[in-house]
């Protein structure tokens, strides 16, 4: 059963993002990987045939690039995989005792799915979030920030019920609403963007004088 | 009315983001609400950058750009003007402007927010890059992890186009140019230009071998320039304010404004929006309201930078490339990660080179072997507790094997955290040798 035959009009808009060439019609090959993967939670070996097909390629290359990324999978995930930061700067915010949680609480190993189908776990690497560490991606959708013990609890407490809270995307930048950055204790520093002359396009820079052509 | 003349008098440099005088552009609007709106952008006189660059003229556009000092905000630091005008003038062959919006390394989160609360301050930029640079298509290559920040841009190019402020004749310009939005799946390495662009074409995204470099034959062959995220919205300041304004925040060789991003330790982490210039002490303190406990190391730039030794002396490092550069280390992408002292500084490196080996293409044996392999598996025996006497002597001979003689920078970047942490902290190493770990164990995950 084809993925992609009833659905035209989004395989004719992938397509349309790039020149039409051979080497065009090969990048599609990342957003229709993508499109099957957020809807199954894996690609098969039939879905990596009939993506070669539509690309101009092959399923062994198809299933080459997948192994590249870390975000496909070739095996089944859970209704909710859960992909934990460990890179360094969550690791200094405890991702690894968050991990150990998750797996022991969860009974659930990288590469398996939870008995009730609904959980799979993976460890990644720095998934920008930095300023707000620890954070745990829920498969291809948004990030929860500052996930502390309590709240991780919650999560897991809310996913099973199915009630998937809403991703937090937190923005760790201080500027009021004066476009002001205030500073940690409490004073608004600099200048609002009033401030600055904004040129007009009769504001031109002079052109430089014959014969002084800028040094390259 | 006409315009003031503009001061004669040589003006001391802004270099802190308290002056009085500094103006956050960049960030001015990130968390407004409905800031990433056409309406909003609008409101606040967007695309009035690029009406300028348009009467400006491409080859005055990349003269102003060059005259504002502005060096590439990706990590590399190269004059971003120079970089646009290696792009070829009368080929007749389509040219592309790439912004690279990867953000990958590791402490940076800065384009984020850029993406997903400003979206058209940075389509703007493109706009302004591609005017200059004569293209006709651009592509946004955007980590597949910033879905949020992806369906922002997505919405913003939709409303531009809408608007014809991309497509064809923009604005009655007689330039056309389209946008896209490429979304990665998970590879630090697709942060590197040439490797990027494989991962567009829809290939493994080894990096490619140079030259050709991109403006010559960059991605499907045609010239391409790729920028990072945030000098493309730099550009955009630039336009809107005058090459002058940005060169008259940083130092001599750094000029303008930076974001920089602050994790780790610290009462108040995030990005802040400073002049190039600005103390790191500063920033931690000022800013981010100082550390939450006892700090012994400092990385300054994004994970493959060298660490730095907590000091006073450190601390009041202008943040510049030239001035960490004397310092021993890099500015970077600016993302400064503070290592409490509680914390290994085995065990932290070990976690640095388990990402590098992680991410390693494969495609060079240096940084296949070298640190995929026999470097992790270094690291977890030291930082496992196993270590032997002679770990990091052979660690060292490695390392010597592996930078510099790998195909991109992946591995030199690797051996920042290694070579720096030993020559720093070589007693931490030694013990390591007897098994000893300092603050293996120490719980770090807690509530508040």
């Amino acid at each position: 059963m084809s993925y992609f035959a009833d659905k035209q009009p989004l395989v004719d808009d992938i397509f349309s993002r790039y020149p039409r060439s051979p080497q065009g019609k090969r990048s599609a090959l990342m957003p229709l990987l993508r499109e099957v993967q957020d809807a199954e939670g894996y690609v098969t070996e039939d879905r990596m045939h009939e993506i070669a097909a539509l690309c101009g390629t092959t399923a062994t290359e198809v299933r080459s690039v997948m192994s590249f990324y870390s975000t496909y999978h070739t095996t089944p995930t859970g209704k909710y995989h859960l992909q934990v930061c460990a890179t360094l700067m969550c690791a200094l915010a405890g991702a690894e005792e968050l991990w150990d949680e998750l797996v022991s609480e969860l009974d659930v190993q990288p590469g398996e799915v939870s008995s009730d189908g609904r959980f799979s776990v993976q460890k990644v690497e720095c998934l920008g979030s930095c300023g707000t560490a620890p954070v745990i991606q829920l498969g291809d959708e948004g990030f929860y920030e500052n996930v502390t013990p309590k709240r991780c609890r919650h999560l897991l407490a809310a996913l099973r019920a199915d009630q998937k809270p809403a991703p937090d995307n937190t923005i760790p930048v201080m500027v009021n609403s004066a476009g002001l950055q205030v500073t940690y204790s409490g004073q608004a520093a600099g200048a609002p963007v009033e401030f600055l002359r904004r040129l007009t396009d009769t504001d031109l820079p002079a052109p430089p004088p014959a014969g002084s052509e800028v040094k390259k | 009315m006409t315009a003031p003349a503009p001061p004669v008098t040589p003006r001391r440099p802004i270099v802190s983001g308290t002056d009085p005088r500094f103006v956050p552009t960049l960030y001015a609007h990130v968390g407004q609400g409905g800031s990433h709106t056409l309406e909003y952008y609008l409101r606040h006189d967007g695309y009035m950058g690029f009406k300028r660059a348009v009467a400006m003229g491409p080859d005055t556009v990349i003269d102003e750009i060059k005259k504002s000092g502005l060096r590439g905000r990706g990590g590399a630091g190269f004059a971003t003007g120079l970089k646009w005008s290696f792009m070829p003038l009368k080929d007749g062959r389509q040219h592309i402007v790439l912004c690279n919006a990867d953000e990958s390394e590791p402490g940076t989160f800065k384009d984020r927010y850029l993406m997903s609360e400003d979206p058209h301050q940075l389509i703007e930029g493109m706009l302004i890059g591609g005017f200059a640079m004569r293209a006709s298509l651009g592509y946004i290559y955007i980590r597949g992890e910033y879905v949020h920040a992806a369906e922002r841009l997505w919405a913003a190019i939709h409303e531009a186009r809408a608007n014809g402020l991309l497509g064809k004749n923009i604005l009655g310009s007689g330039f056309d140019f389209d946008l896209q939005v490429h979304r990665g799946a998970g590879a630090y390495i697709c942060g590197e230009e040439t490797a990027l662009m494989n991962s567009l074409e829809g290939l493994r995204a080894n990096p490619r071998l140079k030259p050709p470099f991109p403006a010559a034959a960059g991605l499907y062959g045609l010239p391409t320039t790729i920028n990072n995220v945030e000098t493309f919205c730099a550009a955009t300041h630039i336009m809107n304010y005058g090459a002058d304004w940005h060169a008259g925040m940083g130092t001599e060789k750094s000029r303008g404004m930076k974001l920089f991003q602050i994790s780790g330790p610290v009462k108040r982490p995030g990005v802040y929006e400073l002049p190039l210039g600005t103390p790191l002490r500063e920033l931690v303190y000022d800013w981010a309201g100082g550390p939450t406990e006892g700090i012994k190391a400092i990385i300054p730039g994004g994970i493959s930078c060298q660490l730095l030794k907590w000091s006073d002396q450190v601390l009041g490092t202008p943040m510049d490339y030239e001035s960490l550069a004397a310092a021993g280390s890099s500015l970077g992408t600016a993302g400064v990660t503070l290592i409490p002292a509680s914390a290994s500084i085995v065990q932290t490196t070990w976690n640095a080179v388990r990402f590098y080996g992680h991410e390693s293409c494969g495609k060079c044996t240096p940084c296949r072997e070298g640190i995929s392999g026999w470097m992790v598996k270094m690291y977890e025996k030291l930082g496992r507790g196993h270590g032997q006497p002679g770990d990091t002597q052979l660690i060292l001979d490695m390392a010597d094997n592996i930078g510099g003689r790998s195909f991109c920078a992946l591995a030199d970047a690797c051996m920042g955290p290694v070579l720096s942490s030993i020559k720093l902290f070589r007693e931490e190493y030694d013990a390591a040798e007897r098994g000893e770990l300092i603050g293996a164990g120490t719980r770090r995950w807690r509530d508040g």
